[in-house]
């Protein structure tokens, strides 16, 4: 009774219907506001014979109006124990990256052009990973109201504003009331499909939901990477002067 | 009892915080071409441990390596004087708001290019260690730092300067001539505990091409070393021993980054203090790496090319050939490529052109992970000297090695 109730209200709020990009922006209200975060993350690379392998990363995340800073240790596996990926995220210009190499005791810094590198081998790319920001992207007027197991969805089309971006069109699903994203599919610079992101276990925080789980399945070669993140904390009180260089090598 | 429960407990609550990291390596080279006085190939099991305790704003940190050669083990053959152990780092640092605090032993990095950093001079160099992989003396300091929003201002003190043991000639890495001995300890001009000051400023422009700078300045020992002997005017020289010298020094490393291009510098000018060998000199260095995306799978190729100037001001003092410096006129090429696979392979390779002695060395290595806690790694070398001029190369002959190292990481 509940699922045909929010199905006829969905129907019925076609009548009042939003745009691709207000989606877009709302989507985007519901995941900020958590100001920073703390997590520990796990990386498992399935290839396509369903082999596995497992890293295990430290996150911090500062919330900016437009523009976050990370800082990611890895802890597994041993060989890579210690390295740091430092990154401040902008819109108007290149993100500013640096990597620190325990080995050598070395900051060296990385030019973030190319935001369509692998990460770690795995199927994400550096922008997969970056931040969601509206301002990434432009949006295809049209905004379609779908039904996907039985939930009701917003469907929409937006293109990267980046030349360097690794894809020329998104399509997202995002939940038609919560406005949390579900899937992605991502379409290479041929235009074909490439990978599709499935969004899961989303954690609700009173007033912001983090993510919990990405399944990134690489359509042309049969990879899956998944993200997992444990034990995270909000609003801990990190501040700017947290993703300081200085601490690349703490 | 409660002093016995506190003694209990608190050792395991230090062990909770307390991170122990480390590899163990067995290292092989086979050298095709090399001198008929030494040993064809070496085998060298290495170890390093790692400890790290970290409590609120404290870290200390301690490493340790060992390594074993084969030929030391033997009592049959010359040795090659190869084994022992050493304690890399151990210090203790405080990190306030701001600033931060650092005494004991450690290792530094300074420099921004990639075949060779002219200005990472803060450690001396082991010698006993395989030529084309550095391994770094730590050096007891005291250093002070103060943190801007994008930028850091260091103090540091250098306590003292420490020997650099060097194998026995058997080894093909001993590249003193035959029949010269080494002798360890370091002859200096005012003493080896005389400390060395180094001022340093570092920093992030927040520009359209960001630019990451840092500038040093030295008052101290010089990280350049000259030989002195023990040769008089009527018998030929039967040991060398390396003289350390007083300088003002001024270095800076640089990286730009536009777009898909970092642009690095590398400079150090060097005002020696009265020293009737060695003179002023400078050495610049400039280098262009340039990455391409989207290879197979994801991969990345990174082409790399960098030029070396070595320059002295002084003809009546010693010049570069006196001095060992190998890059003093140089063109290096190379490429790295990273597969970005599951096993973060790569190969990297290339040569380094000597444009005034027409000396060349080529190199290629491959590294990968397997079975997630080991890695290989396997190497090539070429080393093609000069034929007319006495340089650091000549001295070593013309080489060709292969190597294999594998190595378990916990």
């Amino acid at each position: 009774m509940m699922k045909i109730l929010t199905l006829l209200l969905f129907a019925m709020s076609s009548l009042f219907s939003l745009t691709n990009y207000e989606a877009a922006q709302k989507s985007e209200a519901v995941m900020s506001g958590f100001e920073d975060a703390t997590s520990q993350m796990q990386m498992t690379l399935v290839n396509a014979r369903g082999q596995e392998k497992t890293r295990t990363m430290k996150m911090q995340v500062l919330e900016g109006k437009d523009e976050d800073k990370s800082l990611m240790e890895f802890l597994t596996p041993a060989d890579v124990k210690g390295t740091k990926f430092l990154s401040y995220e902008h819109i108007d210009k290149d993100d500013d990256q640096w990597m620190y190499l325990p080995a050598l005791k070395r900051v060296k810094r990385i030019s973030s052009k190319n935001k369509s590198g692998a990460f770690m081998g795995s199927e994400f790319s550096y922008e997969d990973l970056s931040a969601f920001n509206v301002k990434k992207y432009t949006y295809a007027d049209k905004l379609d109201e779908v039904i996907v197991d039985g939930v009701a969805m917003y469907k929409g089309e937006s293109k990267p504003v980046s030349k360097y971006s690794g894809y020329t069109k998104l399509i997202t699903w995002m939940d038609a009331q919560t406005f949390l994203i579900h899937k992605v599919e991502y379409y290479d610079r041929k235009k074909k499909l490439l990978k599709t992101a499935y969004f899961e276990d989303y954690k609700n925080y009173g007033d912001v939901y983090r993510i919990g789980k990405i399944t990134m399945k690489n359509i042309q070669n049969d990879k899956t990477t998944i993200l997992v993140w444990s034990n995270e904390k909000i609003k801990t009180g990190l501040k700017a002067k947290d993703f300081h260089k200085r601490y690349l090598k703490k | 009892m409660r002093l016995f429960f506190t003694l209990m407990v608190s050792p395991l609550i230090l062990l909770a915080d307390l991170e122990v990291s480390g590899h163990l390596d067995l290292d092989s080279q086979v050298y095709l071409s090399a001198p008929t006085s030494k040993h064809k190939n070496s085998f060298t099991a290495k170890q390093t441990l790692e400890l790290g305790y970290s409590r609120d704003n404290l870290n200390i940190f301690t490493k340790l390596y060992a390594q074993e050669d084969y030929y030391d083990t033997l009592t049959q053959e010359e040795h090659n004087d190869r084994t022992f152990i050493r304690a890399d780092e151990l210090y203790l640092k405080y990190d306030f708001s701001d600033d931060s605090v650092k005494l004991g032993k450690s290792i530094e990095f300074w420099g921004a290019l990639e075949f060779r950093n002219i200005v990472d001079a803060f450690n001396p160099d082991d010698f006993r260690v395989d030529m084309f992989n550095t391994s770094k003396l730590g050096v007891w300091n005291l250093a002070y730092s103060h943190f801007t929003e994008n930028g850091e201002f260091s103090l540091i003190v250098k306590l003292n300067e420490p020997d650099q043991k060097m194998p026995a000639s058997p080894y093909v890495y001993y590249f003193l001539p035959e029949g010269i001995a080494y002798e360890k300890s370091l002859e200096s001009s005012d003493g080896t505990q005389r400390p060395s000051l180094y001022l340093k400023y570092s920093g992030t422009t927040d520009s359209e091409y960001p630019l990451d700078y840092a500038f040093i300045y030295e008052n101290g020992y010089d990280s350049q070393r000259y030989f002195t002997t023990n040769a008089t005017a009527i018998s030929a020289p039967t040991e060398f021993r390396q003289k350390a010298y007083l300088v003002n020094k001024f270095m800076t490393y640089n990286t730009l980054v536009v777009d898909a291009t970092l642009i690095k510098l590398e400079a150090l000018y060097v005002k020696v203090d009265g020293q009737e060998n060695v003179g002023d000199y400078s050495h610049i260095a400039f280098g262009v790496e340039h990455t391409l995306e989207n290879f197979e799978n994801g991969a990345a190729l990174g082409l790399i090319a960098e030029y070396y100037r070595y320059d002295t001001y002084e003809d009546d003092k010693y010049s570069d050939l006196e001095l060992f410096e190998t890059m003093q006129n140089d063109i290096f090429i190379g490429a790295r490529y990273t597969f970005n696979n599951e096993e973060d392979s790569s190969i990297v390779g290339g040569v380094v052109a000597d444009t005034e002695y027409a000396e060349q060395t080529y190199y290629m290595q491959f590294e990968s992970r397997f079975m997630e806690e080991f890695k290989v790694a396997f190497d090539y070398y070429y080393v093609n000297p000069s034929q007319s001029t006495l340089t650091a190369y000549k001295l070593l002959g013309k080489h060709q090695r292969v190597g294999l190292n594998v190595a378990w990481y916990f």
